[in-house]
């Protein structure tokens, strides 16, 4: 199982939808994914040691170094298939790094 | 399934003649009080998040006669009702791109969101892009030019799917 983390400002739409879209299109492609959202405010070092990959809408300062893979998802907000296909495939191609199915 | 009559009401969509963010949002948070809508929080809040982590929308890349549209929303605990709030904007309002924040966007029409219940009703940006995406983009042109609310109304009753819970 993957554990991803998404983060939102608000912790709700964008967030919720990104994980919603992640978690349809990597079990499509094979591979066990969870998804949990979370406000941006909210993250801190001791949370993401939880997951394995950290999935954003933008480049945010957290205040600290992000340890695990980061992938920005924003494209996804769009539902345009092009525009989130090449975030899928950099999800899969960093899931496939991290060699856990 | 989330219906069009639970998410937009004739009395919460705006026509604003304002010129900066601040003060749009102050104008439609006044009547979204005065509805019962939204916290007295709900402003500082809105305000405070939208400098943060802005919520512009290049439309772009959906098509290049679109304008551009921002989607402010806060947490849950400011909002006392679910739904999507349009706001026409007579003059183009600087926010800031969502995807890239140190990008300005000259924004056009805001699709205002509001979330009372969190995890449990999460599809409404969803639910505004694929509005975005699915409308023929000339009339869309048109629809993001109506400065007649009730014409607004009209088009997105005839036009908006609705919203898949946990779509």
């Amino acid at each position: 199982m993957i554990r991803i983390l998404a983060a939102c400002g608000a912790g709700v739409n964008s967030s919720h939808q990104i994980k919603s879209a992640l978690e349809k299109e990597m079990k499509n492609r094979g591979y066990q994914v969870k998804v949990d959202t979370i406000m941006i405010k909210d993250i801190n070092q001791d949370k993401l040691e939880h997951y394995d990959i950290f999935t954003q809408i933008a480049n945010s300062d957290l205040g600290f170094d992000i340890e695990i893979p980061v992938v920005d998802a924003g494209p996804i907000l769009y539902r345009i298939p092009t525009m989130a296909e090449p975030v899928y495939q950099e999800l899969e191609n960093t899931i496939k790094k991290l060699d856990k199915k | 399934m989330t219906s069009f009559g639970t998410l937009f009401t004739k009395d919460r969509i705006y026509i604003s003649n304002q010129v900066k963010q601040e003060d749009v949002f102050a104008e439609v948070y006044q009547d979204l009080l005065r509805q019962d809508c939204v916290t007295e929080e709900f402003l500082t809040n809105l305000l405070e998040r939208e400098e943060n982590y802005p919520t512009g929308i290049a439309l772009a890349p959906v098509d290049l006669k679109l304008p551009n549209i921002a989607i402010p929303h806060t947490e849950s605990q400011f909002v006392k009702t679910s739904g999507i709030v349009p706001i026409k904007l007579n003059n183009q309002v600087i926010f800031h791109n969502m995807i890239k924040p140190e990008e300005k966007l000259d924004v056009s029409f805001l699709f205002m969101i509001l979330n009372q219940n969190g995890e449990e009703q999460t599809g409404l940006l969803a639910a505004i892009m694929d509005f975005i995406n699915s409308c023929d983009k000339d009339e869309l042109v048109t629809f993001f030019n109506t400065e007649d609310p009730a014409e607004l109304f009209n088009f997105l009753e005839n036009n908006f799917k609705g919203v898949i819970a946990n779509d």
